[in-house]
């Protein structure tokens, strides 16, 4: 075997490079991929070139030369770069047939930003920094024996699906899986905050501890009292939300994941809380710096009733989280403010004030055109769907993960007095076209889902115990998908078309019964359901009426022919499925979220996430790659008419893609909306209204595009023509 | 200079319901659309990124920018200025004051930069320099002494000149650092000033060109060889000072190349043909592509705040979008 060989791990183009493209550097060659060539073509060759230069020019340059793989592997556990444990696990010739079988695929990736992200981000170096010690082949096989605990056949099932690219575990998985030196296994933390300093207090001091880990996370503000509300009866005395915020932006610049990358966090609060104006006015272009908040995201909880006021013209109340707690005894985001509202409203002992709520959703759409936030959560529409007994009040960074939680109590030394249960998840997705042409789908489903039920077995977050114990309890998972455009481009199906949208509900129907299946294959294997299952409607069986009752089958005659050999779920199945799970139960809590991929998917060669491209070559900027060029995924320059880009398909195609997905999916899908600079903020709220009715449950950021005006552009710029 | 900017001798109150020229009201929305302030910018991200420069790159860095500031704040106090009295609508009057301001904007940025990267001593030392440099200080005096001066047409040339092509050879920098994954939030705000810049270049040269409509054709053949002759002083000058910059880390002969294409698109600004055949105008592509001005790159929470977003439109919504 030879795995330390310096051929280039990237595509060749037969063709020699043309003259004009000599001497230059990868950097530049990509760059041409933003310009078009001489004849009016996207420049694709040049991408290839500037992938394979990189590899001449840098990485074989700068890998580190081992001999043999014994050599290579015992040097990296001595010198505390590889897990000794993870390795010890499996036999020597274990190892060696797994390391040659995964080299044997001869890998190569497709894009200059793949391999340029790859060895930027992810490989193991030497702890100067200066030298690469892995290919692509050697972390694929570490996070394979990493997740598989000593199961070789599950480690070769991953091995299998991680290489030929149908899974990919999210960015902590793959970044830090069985290196010695690293951050969690897992991407995103959510944290209620309650009403009172030590609750505070807990939360900064988790906000530092898992950005220090690694992975995004969020926070609830919702709980705690407004300006102006009394502390300890004495009225004006509390300063409101926005400190708060001040605090957790500097905690999480503060705290980097060993330099990976910046820690990030996002605050959601409740569209009646009274603090509502001042939180979203820190986004701002004029804010003072006071109240500027610049790198923390902001994401909103809007109830039905907030749509129906609006509907009638009508003020909205927004109610003191103080009083609403000292009235009903449970904190306000536990509240339900649709069902409470009037009762609320009618209340004397809870302090209000009102605002239009339509100049509420306008407001909303003006910040959003000025920073892209906040987020949206439905927050009945979650609930609604939600097969978990509890209320979710919450999303994350990402706004695709939906799951219940409950308050802890803290003692004075901010010791816990009831531990509560936060959410974790651990996210990892398929690659929609390489799922699709898989040998096995419903195998390639339960490797993924076996691979992120070890992560959330093999975490365990001590310095939040709120989070350990809810991932102790509910052994929640986020299965996402990316590609979807690609795959349609590829198979000639327009995104947002009639077809495009039948395969999505089939695609994801399919999905979800093999998640499900795999789940409670898990339940029996290990005797045990998630905490909770007997209160789910998964136990009481009402969660699979809509399966079991409706029969599920395409619609169009070009999706049964892309499902052609892939096995569509019947109503028998599910009624078979019914009664294993209400016997056994889930292992899972939740199964599904869609996360927005955005490293992930370059590497994998995918589209992000469901959503469309944002353009045929996208301009990625990033803190540690710079600005640098991709290409969509299967996109040639016959094939252009397939890669409409979001912002020419506009937002109904996407809000009816992700309708079709998100009612088979258990979680969040993250939807960006993407307009053009003619948009009003009328037309936002129009987007914001569609969605709502559509059962969309999150929305994710607002994007705009600004075209330069015309004779300003830079000539020939792939980007500017449209 | 003593002589003092000549003042508007008559003002109307301006009407825009009564729009002269379609390309002011255009310029305008574009320009209040694109509104900005540095603090947006989380620049001190960048600070491990500066770490990282050398000492030689990091004063290179500091010069480009204070050279940028004198500029920057040359066309905000007297450039954008001068140009109102000759003014053909009252709404083109109105750009020019948004030309001023986002100018004053643009230079002051510079100094966050400065205070967010580097220490008081070292910004002094920069400015010290920007004082001393005799290139840098001559580009200024050539430009201000058409703005003092008395011709109406020539003051529009040497502001174009100024916004399109005089601004590149610090542009250039930025850029350049953001493709090699340095000060990338830095690049950021740059953009932001490239993507003002290109408007104002646009528009003076724009209006420049309606100023030509009403003169009789001799007098556009002098103004013409006038603008190469100025512009190719200015070239000579521009040469010898971006040696003076970028000698020490070796890219003078690229940036030169980035600004031959940019004295060509000063040139298309003003409507005339380029001056450098295209085998001198190979801009590095990762810098031409970093250019463009359109709003449309890709980033994430986890990588600053990007250089797109722009003010929206407030419309109310009404009854009928609330139909369900």
């Amino acid at each position: 075997m030879d795995i330390t060989a310096a051929a280039p791990e990237v595509k060749q183009d037969a063709k020699a490079l043309p003259a004009a493209w000599a001497g230059l550097g990868y950097h530049e060659l990509n760059a041409m991929l933003n310009l078009y060539g001489q004849n009016g073509e996207i420049q694709f060759g040049a991408d290839r070139a500037a992938a394979r230069q990189y590899f001449l020019e840098h990485v074989n340059n700068n890998t580190v030369f081992f001999h043999d793989l014994e050599e290579k592997l015992d040097y990296l556990v001595k010198n505390q770069y590889y897990e000794r444990e993870t390795l010890d696990q499996y036999t020597m010739n274990f190892i060696r047939d797994l390391f040659n079988h995964a080299y044997k695929k001869k890998f190569r990736f497709e894009t200059f930003l793949g391999a340029f992200k790859f060895y930027t981000s992810y490989t193991l170096k030497t702890f100067d920094g200066k030298r690469f010690l892995e290919r692509y082949e050697d972390r694929v096989c570490m996070v394979a024996l990493h997740l598989a605990r000593g199961d070789e056949s599950l480690a070769t099932k991953l091995v299998d699906e991680i290489i030929e690219g149908r899974f990919q575990p999210a960015t902590p998985t793959f970044l830090n899986a069985g290196k010695a030196q690293r951050g969690e296994l897992v991407s995103c933390f959510l944290l209620r905050i309650e009403d009172n300093m030590e609750s505070i207090a807990r939360g900064i001091n988790s906000a530092l501890q898992l950005s220090k880990r690694g992975g995004g996370v969020a926070l609830s503000l919702t709980n705690i009292r407004e300006h102006g509300a009394p502390i300890k009866q004495i009225e004006n005395q509390s300063s409101g939300v926005i400190p708060v915020m001040k605090l957790l932006e500097d905690s999480f610049s503060y705290a980097n994941q060993l330099g990976a990358r910046q820690g990030a966090g996002a605050v959601y609060l409740h569209a009646h809380h009274p603090d509502i104006y001042r939180f979203l006015d820190t986004k701002r272009e004029n804010a003072d710096e006071k109240i500027r908040i610049k790198t923390l995201s902001l994401g909103v909880v809007i109830p039905d009733i907030t749509f129906e006021l609006a509907k009638r013209n009508e003020d909205m109340y927004l109610f003191s989280p103080y009083d609403v707690e000292r009235v009903y005894g449970i904190p306000f985001s536990d509240v339900s403010v649709t069902e409470k509202y009037y009762e609320m409203v009618d209340d004397a002992r809870i302090k209000k004030t009102k605002i239009n709520a339509r100049e509420f959703f306008q407001t909303l759409a003006e910040i959003q055109f000025e920073s892209g936030y906040p987020y949206i959560m439905f927050e009945d529409t979650v609930n609604r769907a939600n097969p978990i007994a509890g209320k979710i009040t919450m999303s994350n960074l990402c706004s695709e993960i939906l799951q219940v939680s409950t308050p802890s109590v803290y003692t004075e030394d901010l010791g816990y007095e009831v531990v509560g249960k936060d959410i974790s998840c651990n996210l990892g997705s398929l690659n929609i076209a390489k799922t699709m042409d898989s040998p096995d789908f419903g195998n390639t489903i339960e490797t993924s889902i076996r691979a992120l039920t070890a992560v959330s077995d093999m975490s365990f977050i001590n310095s939040v115990p709120s989070i350990a114990q809810g991932n102790s309890q509910s052994h929640a998972i986020g299965l996402g998908q990316m590609n979807l455009h690609g795959y349609l481009a590829r198979e000639r199906v327009h995104y947002g078309s009639e077809e495009g949208l039948d395969f999505t509900n089939i695609y994801f129907y399919t999905v979800l019964f093999h998640c499900l299946r795999a789940s409670n294959k898990l339940a029996m294997e290990t005797g045990s359901a998630f905490a909770g299952f007997a209160d789910s409607k998964y136990a009481s069986g009402e969660f699979f009426d809509k399966y079991t009752e409706q029969e599920w089958v395409p619609a169009t005659e070009r999706v049964a022919e892309l499902f052609d050999g892939i096995h569509i779920p019947t109503q028998d199945d599910w009624r078979e499925l019914k009664a294993s799970v209400m016997a056994h139960g889930i292992y899972n809590q939740n199964l599904q979220a869609v996360p927005p991929t955005g490293s992930i998917s370059y590497i994998n060669n995918s589209t992000s996430s469901i959503h469309p491209v944002a353009s045929k070559i996208e301009i990625r900027k990033e803190g540690k790659l710079g600005r640098v060029y991709y290409p969509a995924p299967y996109l040639t320059n016959d094939n252009l008419e397939y890669y409409q880009d979001a912002y020419e398909l506009g937002y109904e195609k996407i809000i009816d893609t992700y309708a079709a997905a998100t009612q088979h999916v258990d979680q969040g899908l993250s939807l960006t909306l993407f307009f053009k600079d003619t948009a009003t903020t009328r037309d936002i709220n129009k987007a914001q209204i569609y969605a709502w009715r559509k059962g969309i449950k999150t929305i994710y950021y607002i994007r705009l595009r600004q075209l330069a005006l015309e004779g300003t552009e830079v000539e020939n710029c792939v980007s500017c023509a449209l | 200079m003593t002589e003092r900017v000549k003042l508007l001798s008559h003002v109307e109150a301006i009407n825009w319901n009564r729009i002269q020229d379609e390309k002011d009201v255009e310029v305008w929305n574009r320009l209040v659309n694109n509104f900005w302030l540095p603090e947006k910018v989380p620049l001190s991200n960048d600070i491990q990124s500066w770490a990282t420069l050398t000492p030689d790159e990091q004063t290179l860095t500091m010069r480009v920018f204070t050279g940028l500031t004198l500029l920057d704040t040359l066309q905000g106090t007297v450039g954008a200025v001068s140009l109102i009295p000759d003014a053909i609508t009252p709404h083109e009057e109105a750009v020019y004051t948004n030309i001023a301001f986002m100018e004053s904007v643009h230079a002051k940025s510079y100094s966050s930069i400065f205070s967010t990267l580097c220490s008081t001593k070292e910004i002094d030392e920069a400015f010290r320099w920007s004082t001393e440099n005799v290139n840098l200080q001559k580009k200024a005096q050539i430009i201000e002494s058409y703005y003092y001066g008395d011709d109406p047409l020539k003051r529009k040339i040497a502001s174009t000149l100024l916004e399109s092509f005089l601004f590149y050879s610090g542009f250039y920098l930025p850029m350049y650092w953001s493709s090699r994954a340095k000060l990338t939030n830095t690049a950021d705000l740059i953009r932001l000033i490239i993507r003002d810049e290109a408007v104002h270049g646009y528009y003076i040269g724009y209006k420049y060109q309606k100023g030509l409509e009403a003169i009789p054709e001799e007098r556009r053949e002098e103004l013409k060889d006038y603008t190469f002759e100025l512009l190719f002083e200015l070239y000579e000058n521009e040469v010898q000072y971006t040696h003076d910059l970028y000698d020490s880390v070796g890219l003078a002969e690229d940036v030169k190349k980035f600004l031959h294409y940019n004295a060509n698109k000063a040139l298309m600004n003003l409507g005339y043909e380029a001056m450098f055949p295209s085998s001198v105008t190979d801009v590095n592509p990762a810098i031409l592509s970093a250019l463009s001005p359109n709003a449309d790159e890709n980033h994430d929470f986890f990588s600053g705040s990007g250089s797109s977003y722009v003010i929206g439109k407030a419309v109310n919504t009404e009854d009928e979008d609330w139909d369900f």
